[in-house]
């Protein structure tokens, strides 16, 4: 088995670093969620987080991938939600016990994007349309004032949540229809309605709300990531969040 | 908007077109090897079975319990190497008595083919299977109140029992399932005096005697005729159909609910499984497959993206949202990774035909459950665990998602499974031997014996074996149907229906 769990880390990461047997198995380990604490990351560490990273990029890639109109499916949408659920969970697990993991994040994916994308993880996950009320916020009321500061809205986001958890009961099956499983983009919804939100704000309120536009993080200054994130996180994984911002804040 | 429709007119012109193009083709692959021909491959055929080594190969058959070799038997659809979107095969589908073959596209068409009869010439083939029909099923769809497009793939197949000269079949989409009746019509009646000769009906009072019209024959024709249209009962995609026992009732399921209907009655349906929550936020599971008891009419099992299964009885509650038996096998934590539950999503069950049984295909492996035990299954096959090492790289490229469907042979005693680089499995219950086969247009030649493919699994490639990073993933077989009663099995490699028979020695 573990023979099976070093080919599986490798082939994720071959192009990133050549790994040794060893480190494999300590990494095993540590998926198992026993976490090892050594003031230097291992490799295995390393690995890990390097896989965690590629898989959760992948995810938000698909996920946006789903919005924009390529795969409508339930079953994969679920099951990538699910995953990034997953790595949420093995995140906040490191956060709590592990002392600094970013260092080798810092040293091996500078790539900000990915790292920004973290930050949402501290959010409920929730698949795209999962949030049905979303879908009516639009339309009905209107978005949050694009000229809103990053600042305002990082206050606002904690505000805002509950509101579409308790507006969703309200919506039906056709409401419903038009997220999941809709053959329909959520960018053909808005289509005739308001887009210009998207393309000259720089925090979409929509996503403030819920998780229903999870990639549209790309769309945000690093600016308004590192003001916005630390306020954001949940306990578990705020220390670690923190970390990867001081490191932004450093490139 | 218009856009969009216009580009679904389109997708549907190209599907009529490619339609055409099928029967075409299929005619021109029997036309490529007219009968004579076809006897003289025949011989070189047999002349190739006598080499030891295929003797040997041959004894890694499976089937039946018996040893024997499978051999090419037809293939049908265009040889082009642009693959219109439209024709591949998205469902394939025996009927009971494994006469009639059915396949669905992507276009939303169904071809079925007849098996003909063995011809004294060619005493070493069973006959073959020739189009027998061709008829548009779904056509595209758009959703005016919802605003969203519907596909006309065909999702699923299922035929229902004969039970006269006519044959029935359902077919779905994602929303909407047809029940198509399928006859023939070789007789007409002539020489009706109420009508003149353009069809128009005579004035009663100038027709002085009735005449009695007279049967006369004609060609042969078949006709599809749409005989009942049960839609607007799924919310979400509609995976499964499965027709039940009592051959008067079917189960439809979409990916959070279960529908029961009527075979007569398209203006309701009963809704018997809803694993929707209140709050959709809190969805982790969906419903990815769903079939009838072949025998228990009360019973029906469905499987999840956890890779669970609930057995249902309809006796014990009208809404059946708590399952009688659950079927899961524990998680080995030692192979716990990222992907775990993506590769753990069921993507087809199927109960064996004595309905004792019941088979589970997952992203790597193949599982026979026994119904009288809910803990683990009592066989677990490795479809192609080398691809364990490259759950990343498929997870990337979306593979990872593909959902590949089993099947069982007429006797229970092997299954039937689809792979990628138009790799197929099959593996024998009782022998616990397995066998990797390809269909491939290269031994594409009547009779041709399948030589067993290996992939090398880590260390050295040995000769004939394909390294795992060679592999097309491009060319996937998900769907394969198993002849009834005959070691016949029809695997739809992409646009192609590959057709592969035992050898008669």
């Amino acid at each position: 088995m573990l023979g099976r769990g070093v080919k599986r880390k490798w082939s994720c990461l071959e192009e990133l670093e050549v790994e040794m047997v060893p480190a494999a198995v300590t990494e095993e380990k540590e998926q198992r969620g026993e976490v090892e604490l050594v003031v230097a990351p291992s490799r295995s560490e390393r690995n890990h987080l390097q896989q965690r990273q590629r898989v959760l990029g992948l995810c938000l890639e698909k996920l946006q991938r789903y919005q924009v109109g390529m795969e409508l499916s339930l079953r994969r949408s679920v099951l990538l939600i699910n995953t990034l659920r997953q790595i949420q969970e093995d995140m906040q697990s490191d956060g709590a016990g592990a002392g600094s993991p970013d260092a080798p994040l810092h040293g091996v994916h500078p790539d900000s994007r990915l790292l920004r994308e973290d930050t949402r993880e501290d959010g409920p996950v929730t698949c795209p349309g999962c949030a049905e009320g979303d879908r009516d916020d639009l339309p009905l009321s209107p978005p949050l004032s694009p000229e809103f500061s990053s600042q305002e809205a990082n206050t606002s986001v904690d505000q805002q949540k509950p509101p579409p958890a308790s507006t969703t009961s309200a919506f039906s099956d056709a409401v419903n229809a038009m997220g999941y499983l809709s053959d329909l983009t959520l960018d053909d919804i808005f289509e005739d309605i308001d887009t210009s939100m998207y393309e000259t704000s720089d925090l979409p309120p929509v996503w403030s709300t819920s998780s229903l536009w999870p990639v549209s993080v790309s769309l945000w200054t690093d600016e308004d990531q590192k003001v916005r994130s630390p306020g954001h996180g949940s306990p578990g994984s705020l220390n670690e969040l923190d970390h990867i911002m001081e490191i932004l804040v450093k490139c | 908007m218009l856009g969009r429709m216009e580009a679904a007119a389109r997708m549907w012109h190209v599907g009529m077109t490619s339609s055409l193009h099928i029967r075409v083709l299929t005619l021109i692959v029997d036309a490529i090897c007219p009968p004579p021909r076809r006897a003289a491959l025949c011989d070189r055929a047999v002349g190739l079975c006598v080499q030891p080594e295929l003797l040997n190969e041959a004894m890694a058959g499976v089937a039946g319990g018996n040893d024997f070799q499978w051999c090419f038997s037809q293939v049908k659809g265009a040889i082009d190497e642009d693959v219109a979107e439209a024709d591949i095969i998205s469902t394939v589908e025996f009927n009971y008595s494994g006469e009639l073959l059915a396949t669905g596209d992507k276009g939303g068409r169904v071809v079925i083919f007849q098996h003909e009869q063995e011809s004294k010439n060619r005493p070493h083939l069973r006959g073959e299977y020739n189009v027998y029909s061709t008829f548009q099923s779904h056509e595209p769809e758009f959703d005016y109140l919802k605003s969203l497009e519907i596909e006309e793939k065909i999702n699923k197949i299922r035929w229902l029992p004969q039970q006269n000269a006519a044959h029935f079949l359902l077919s779905t989409n994602d929303k909407t399932i047809k029940l198509w009746k399928i006859s023939e019509r070789d007789k007409r009646a002539e020489g009706y005096n109420l009508k003149d000769e353009d069809g128009r009906l005579r004035d009663p009072f100038r027709i002085s005697s009735l005449r009695v019209p007279v049967l006369m024959p004609m060609d042969l024709m078949v006709e599809a005729s749409p005989r009942r249209i049960f839609a607007n009962a799924h919310t979400y995609h509609i995976n499964s159909i499965s027709v039940n026992s009592d051959h008067e009732t079917y189960l439809s399921a979409d990916d959070l609910r279960i529908n029961l209907w009527h075979l007569e009655i398209t203006d309701r349906s009963f809704n018997i499984v809803d694993i929707k929550p209140a709050n959709m936020e809190e969805l982790t599971e969906v419903i990815t497959a769903a079939e009838c008891h072949p025998n228990q009419c009360n019973v029906f099992v469905y499987s999840s993206s956890k890779g669970t299964i609930r057995l249902c009885d309809m006796r014990a509650a009208a809404l059946c949202d708590r399952h009688s038996k659950f079927f899961e096998e524990p998680e080995d934590p030692s192979s716990r990774s990222f992907f775990s539950e993506i590769i753990s999503s069921i993507s087809d069950v199927k109960f064996s035909h004595s309905g004792r049984y019941m088979m589970t295909r997952d992203y790597l492996s193949v599982k026979v459950w026994d119904l009288n035990m809910e803990n683990r299954p009592v066989e677990t096959y490795q479809v192609h665990e080398y691809l364990r090492s490259k759950l990343c790289s498929l997870y990337e490229n979306d593979c990872i998602f593909d959902k590949f469907e089993c099947c069982w042979n007429g006797s229970d005693s092997a299954i039937m499974t689809g792979s990628y680089n138009n790799f197929f499995r099959m593996f024998d219950r009782n022998t616990r031997r397995d066998i990797t086969l390809e269909a491939s247009r290269e031994s594409s030649k009547p009779r041709a014996t399948l030589k067993p493919r290996k992939v090398s699994t880590g260390g050295k490639r040995k000769k004939d074996e394909i390294s795992v990073d060679s592999l097309d993933f491009n060319k996937k077989i998900l769907h394969t149907a198993w002849h009834p009663k005959d070691n016949v099995i029809a695997v739809a490699a992409t646009n192609n229906l590959y057709i592969f028979q035992d050898k008669i020695n």
